[in-house]
């Protein structure tokens, strides 16, 4: 849950035995939700520094239960799942992963001398940045530009696994999965009685009144 | 339960093959088989066609309906929407083609759902539905408006096969479309417009541009076994319900009733000829081997990357420059359609999430030359979801941390216009093969493109409308989407003579006379508006005139 | 607005509804004695009970059909209760004239009615307004997925019934009945005549929304315009076989009625999910309480030509 609730109890697994959800939906969230969250295809070291990267790149400090991002990044890469295609810059997706891990721990230990997920927040993010930037030229990247390395692995994977999971869609608002049932009120400002309800300031109360009863 | 076994129970379809042993899946009802007929592999039969969507879909439907023999080989599943597709970003990848590309150029093609399905039905499975005819004068690019080349094909006839395809797949729009010659009715009517649409109505009438409601190919009422649109918003993840009238729900059911056979799960992978230079029949690979079946003719119908590969990989030595390649063209001449966006705010709630996502649509310049660019371009309203709306975000503003995930609590509140703009024709843009194999042996494609002048002039201009249009209607906090683009064509172009074009107006190589291409490959021109439409009508003309040849004993 | 404020204003709306029935009930006294009534008077008090029964299937239509519509429109307005409460008063008004068997207007049903006719006037006001507001104006978008222009009208006509009712009911004795200063059967078809072309108008509409998909959807288009067009020819020639064949149209329209509720029953199984999903159906799907709006009409026509045959025999 981040700093400021805008859908105060509104939850889309309140709806999984309803009419929103379908089965296929069901077997896919419940396989994400069971994760293990121990890693399968990085090291343990390799393990260390992916936690460290995603709590960076999407915080969840005051989530009671956090989204499992690197559990969910190691299981994707562990099922082979491909985008479909290569830019020609970088190396396949888990060389990249693998050599951008290491890389970035090579970075930490030379500017700051620690291991990356032992550096405080502000210099993990001062060093993500300049690789955002282009700024960070180890021989450990060995050769692959880390900006390109950052823009299409490290923020698209990381943000599409922390968007996948129910407590980004609780969090944004989103109706969620919508099958058989999808929506009959698509005109400004009106929701379904399944949808989540926005707290305005000063209506939270009300808001939670509506989302407790969304089915 | 663990991921692996979830994993199992979801993608039973891209265990094994479907479509075999005399049946295939009935889409329409959970668990239900249609007999389908199927022919051996050693009699060759009059049509094997390689791919199922837009053009191999339709093909395959009207060949057969004609009375022709017809095998149409997918490398994708054949899925049952009703029962395989969740309501997921992420589990729903599984609609696209995932396997092994390069990417390189200025300006590298994002591949995958944007431009690339693979399924039985191919990307009209994923597709937004949209179905926009090509406006007249483009059939005639370079004579008439002074760019690209000219199609050999009369817009006039076209028209006819448009009016045929929107009434197969029942198109739901408006009563009467702004721009263009006078076209039929709609089958259906138009839908619901989402606040999304609506916000483009405001800002175009704000701009004093028309506007209307999008044709689309989803069912506004009931049609025989599809229901009406629920407006889920999942349409280009799959639609659940069947309400889209995709090629899968249409066509497919039509040829496999006509005594097509679709054999899903069946990556082609070299295409065979003989010593007289004509093709003899598809090896393609299914259910853990290879295979081959014997054809009198071979339509590839794989889409603007996987036809120029096919074609490729089949060299030999009397064709040691790929088929259907005297010419040099195949895999040349690569399009895709500039697919640029600006997005804002809105103090009232959006929920761009419900409904399809283009709902509303402004081809105000596609039909206005006063510009000094060449081509069209048309924008249409938006409704991404979740992760795609995270990687618009972190691509077009470079946002990440705490910055993101505030951002992305206004989510409701978004609103945004997206471009689909035409790409000029380019030579040096191109699909080849690249050194490395993918997981059938074959070479994998490399897919290189860049943009060219005229390209980022319409750009520019289109960000600069959207913008203002959004503006006008009271959007606040915008930003732009400066890099994206959907769509293929080009590399197989048609035209009029075999030095300058890979096939003829039929869409029958030059080269080699059973050897034919019915996809997006052969358009010379990819116009400002999305093709779908145009590529299944072209497949419609296709299977027209290969009757009359036939008829007069021109066919091989 | 919460979720709440439908459910609860529908309470209240049916308490006053009751509260309006009872007094009027409690009010009711017993005339006094008199010489028997006429036989004309006599005569038009079934012609107005089954006015208001008219009257009364009219504003059941329109209550159920705005109570769902305005709930799928989030009553963003509050003024959107003001249909479902005069339609339930009209509702009550005319169980209680269905049960009156005397020769006098009732002033609490007079001014339910009154006030149908008045809340339908607005109520199209506002319709007419939501469609005009909207990006395309008065276009076919806007006519079919804004506020439905004619439903109001429903309201008004059932109003219009009622006050009719009244009017016939309250005959002097010894005279005609009559209607805005015309003998009532008359003026009543070319009233009612008016009122299913509407209908049809209405029907027709949303019917080609749903691109005529079904061939049975131009049932309401084609049958009840014929029962308009003899009910109005009554109007203006009456004659007894006229009338016989107008009958005739008249009962087969009241049919269509019943038969288009069970059609738009199906219609919504059609959805996806079907009853299942009735959260989605019933309020995407083609509204069930509307096409009863024919039969209530064609129930005013024939009292229309009741009243038209009892004027003939006291010539």
């Amino acid at each position: 849950m981040s700093a400021e609730n805008r859908y105060p109890g509104y939850d889309v697994l309140a709806k999984r035995e309803g009419l929103s959800w379908n089965d296929a939906t069901r077997r896919t969230i419940d396989a994400r939700l069971s994760l293990p969250r121990v890693p399968r295809f990085f090291t343990p070291a390799q393990w260390l520094t992916l936690q460290a990267l995603c709590e960076r790149i999407v915080p969840q400090p005051q989530d009671p239960d956090p989204v499992p991002l690197a559990a969910m990044l190691d299981a994707r890469l562990l099922s082979g799942r491909t985008d479909g295609f290569r830019r020609a810059v970088l190396p396949q997706q888990d060389e990249a992963w693998r050599r951008g891990l290491a890389a970035l721990e090579a970075e930490a230990r030379t500017r700051y001398g620690g291991a990356f997920h032992e550096l405080r927040a502000a210099s993990q993010d001062e060093l993500l940045r300049d690789l955002q930037a282009g700024r960070l030229s180890h021989e450990a990247w060995g050769g692959m530009p880390g900006n390109a390395f950052f823009a299409h692995r490290v923020l698209p994977d990381i943000t599409s696994a922390f968007y996948a999971h129910p407590h980004a869609w609780n969090e944004m608002g989103f109706g969620g999965p919508a099958s058989a049932r999808g929506y009959v009120r698509m005109d400004f400002d009106r929701r379904d009685p399944w949808e989540a309800a926005e707290a305005a300031p000063g209506q939270e109360r009300q808001a939670l009144r509506d989302n407790h009863r969304v089915r | 339960m663990s991921a692996e076994l979830a994993e199992h129970v979801v993608d039973e379809a891209l265990r094994a093959p479907r479509a075999l042993n005399g049946r295939a899946p009935d889409v329409f009802r959970v668990g239900g088989w249609v007999p389908m007929r199927e022919y051996a592999a050693d009699e060759a039969v009059d049509f094997v066609i390689v791919g199922t969507g837009a053009g191999g879909g339709t093909l395959a439907c009207r060949l057969a309906e004609l009375g022709f023999s017809v095998v149409a080989l997918d490398a994708g599943p054949f899925f049952r929407p009703l029962e395989d597709f969740a309501s997921d970003e992420t589990e729903q990848t599984k609609l696209y083609w995932l396997d092994h590309r390069i990417v390189d150029g200025e300006n590298p093609i994002t591949m995958g759902g944007k431009n690339s399905g693979k399924a039985v039905g191919g990307s009209t499975v994923h597709f937004a539905m949209v179905s926009l005819r090509f406006r007249p004068e483009w059939f005639r690019s370079r004579s008439l408006l002074g760019y690209g080349a000219d199609w050999p094909l009369d817009w006039r006839e076209m028209w006819d096969y448009y009016t045929q395809a929107e009434r197969a797949l029942s198109i739901s729009g408006p009563l009467t479309y702004p721009w263009g010659p006078k076209r039929p009715r709609y089958p259906y009517r138009p839908h619901e417009l989402n606040a999304a649409a609506l916000v483009l109505a405001q800002g175009a009438e704000a701009q004093g541009y028309r506007w209307t409601a999008t044709p689309l190919a989803t069912v506004s009422a009931p049609r025989n076994r599809s229901p009406p649109c629920v407006y889920r918003g999942f349409c280009r993840f799959g639609c659940a319900t069947n309400a889209k009238q995709s090629a899968l729900t249409v066509w497919i059911p039509r040829a496999i009733k006509a005594g097509a056979e679709i054999r899903d799960l069946a990556m082609a992978g070299r295409i065979e000829t003989d010593a007289r230079g004509r093709v003899t029949g598809v090896h393609y690979h299914r259910a853990q081997r290879w295979q081959f079946q014997k054809a009198r003719n071979v339509v590839v119908a794989g889409y603007a990357i996987e036809t120029p590969r096919l074609l490729l990989a089949s060299a030999s030595a009397r064709f040691p420059e790929g088929l259907a390649n005297r010419s040099g063209l195949v895999g040349r001449y690569l399009m895709t359609q500039s697919n640029q966006a600006v997005f804002g705010r809105l103090q009232r709630e959006v929920r761009w999430y419900k409904g399809p996502p283009s709902l509303t649509i402004s081809e105000h310049w596609n039909y206005e030359d006063r510009k000094d660019f060449f081509g069209g371009y048309c924008w249409m309203a938006q409704g991404p979801l979740p992760i795609e709306w995270a990687t618009i975000q972190t691509s077009s503003r470079g946002l990440w941390g705490a910055d993101l995930r505030r951002e992305m609590l206004d989510y409701n509140h978004q609103v945004g216009l997206k471009m689909v703009g035409e790409m000029l024709p380019d030579e040096r843009n191109r699909v080849t093969l690249a050194d490395e194999k993918d997981q059938y042996g074959l070479s994998v494609a490399r897919i290189t493109y860049s943009w060219g002048e005229n390209d980022k002039h319409l750009i520019h201009h289109a960000l600069d409308q959207m913008q203002d249009s959004l503006e006008r209607a009271g959007v606040t906090h915008l930003f732009r989407q400066e890099d994206d683009t959907n769509h293929l064509a080009g590399t197989a172009r048609m035209g009029f003579d075999a030095a300058t074009s890979v096939v003829n107006a039929d869409c029958r190589s030059w080269d080699i006379p059973n050897l034919w291409v019915c996809d997006g490959s052969v358009f010379p021109t990819t116009g400002g508006v999305n093709p779908s439409l145009t590529i299944q009508a072209i497949a419609l003309r296709t299977a027209d005139r290969i009757k009359e040849l036939a008829a007069r004993g021109e066919l091989s | 607005m919460n979720e709440d404020t439908p459910v609860t204003a529908l309470a209240g709306i049916a308490l006053v509804a009751l509260g309006v029935a009872a007094v009027a009930a409690a009010g009711r006294r017993r005339p006094p004695r008199a010489a028997a009534p006429r036989a004309s008077q006599r005569r038009s008090v079934p012609a107005a009970r089954r006015l208001n029964r008219a009257a009364g299937t009219l504003a059941a239509c329109v209550l159920s059909d705005s109570a769902v519509e305005h709930y799928r429109g989030a009553f963003h307005n509050k003024t959107m209760l003001a249909p479902l409460a005069s339609a339930t008063l009209s509702l009550a008004a005319s169980a209680h004239g269905h049960a009156d068997a005397r020769a006098r207007a009732h002033r609490m049903r007079d001014g339910v009615y009154a006030l149908a006719i008045a809340t339908g006037l607005v109520g199209t006001a506002f319709h007419v307004y939501n469609i005009g507001k909207r990006p395309g104006r008065f276009s076919w978008q806007n006519f079919f997925y804004a506020a439905p222009v004619g439903a109001p009208a429903a309201l008004s006509l059932s109003g219009i019934l009622g006050v009719a009712a009244e009017r016939v009911r309250d005959t002097a004795p010894g005279r005609a009945p009559k209607l805005l200063g015309l003998p009532a059967g008359r003026a009543l078809a070319a009233l009612t005549s008016l009122g299913l072309i509407g209908s049809v108008g209405e029907a027709g509409l949303l019917h080609l929304r749903g691109a005529y998909h079904n061939p049975v959807m131009w049932a309401p288009v084609s049958l009840p315009p014929v029962s308009a067009a003899l009910l109005a020819a009554t109007a203006v020639s009456p004659s007894p076989r006229l009338r016989r064949l107008t009958k005739g149209w008249l009962r087969l329209t009241a049919i269509v009625g019943g038969i288009g509720s069970a059609f738009h029953a199906y219609g919504v199984s059609r959805g996806m999910g079907g009853w299942a999903n009735w959260r989605q159906n019933l309020l995407n799907g083609p509204p069930i309480p509307a096409p009863p709006s024919f039969t209530g009409l064609a129930m005013a026509g024939l009292a229309a030509l009741e009243l038209q045959e009892q004027a003939g025999h006291e010539r």
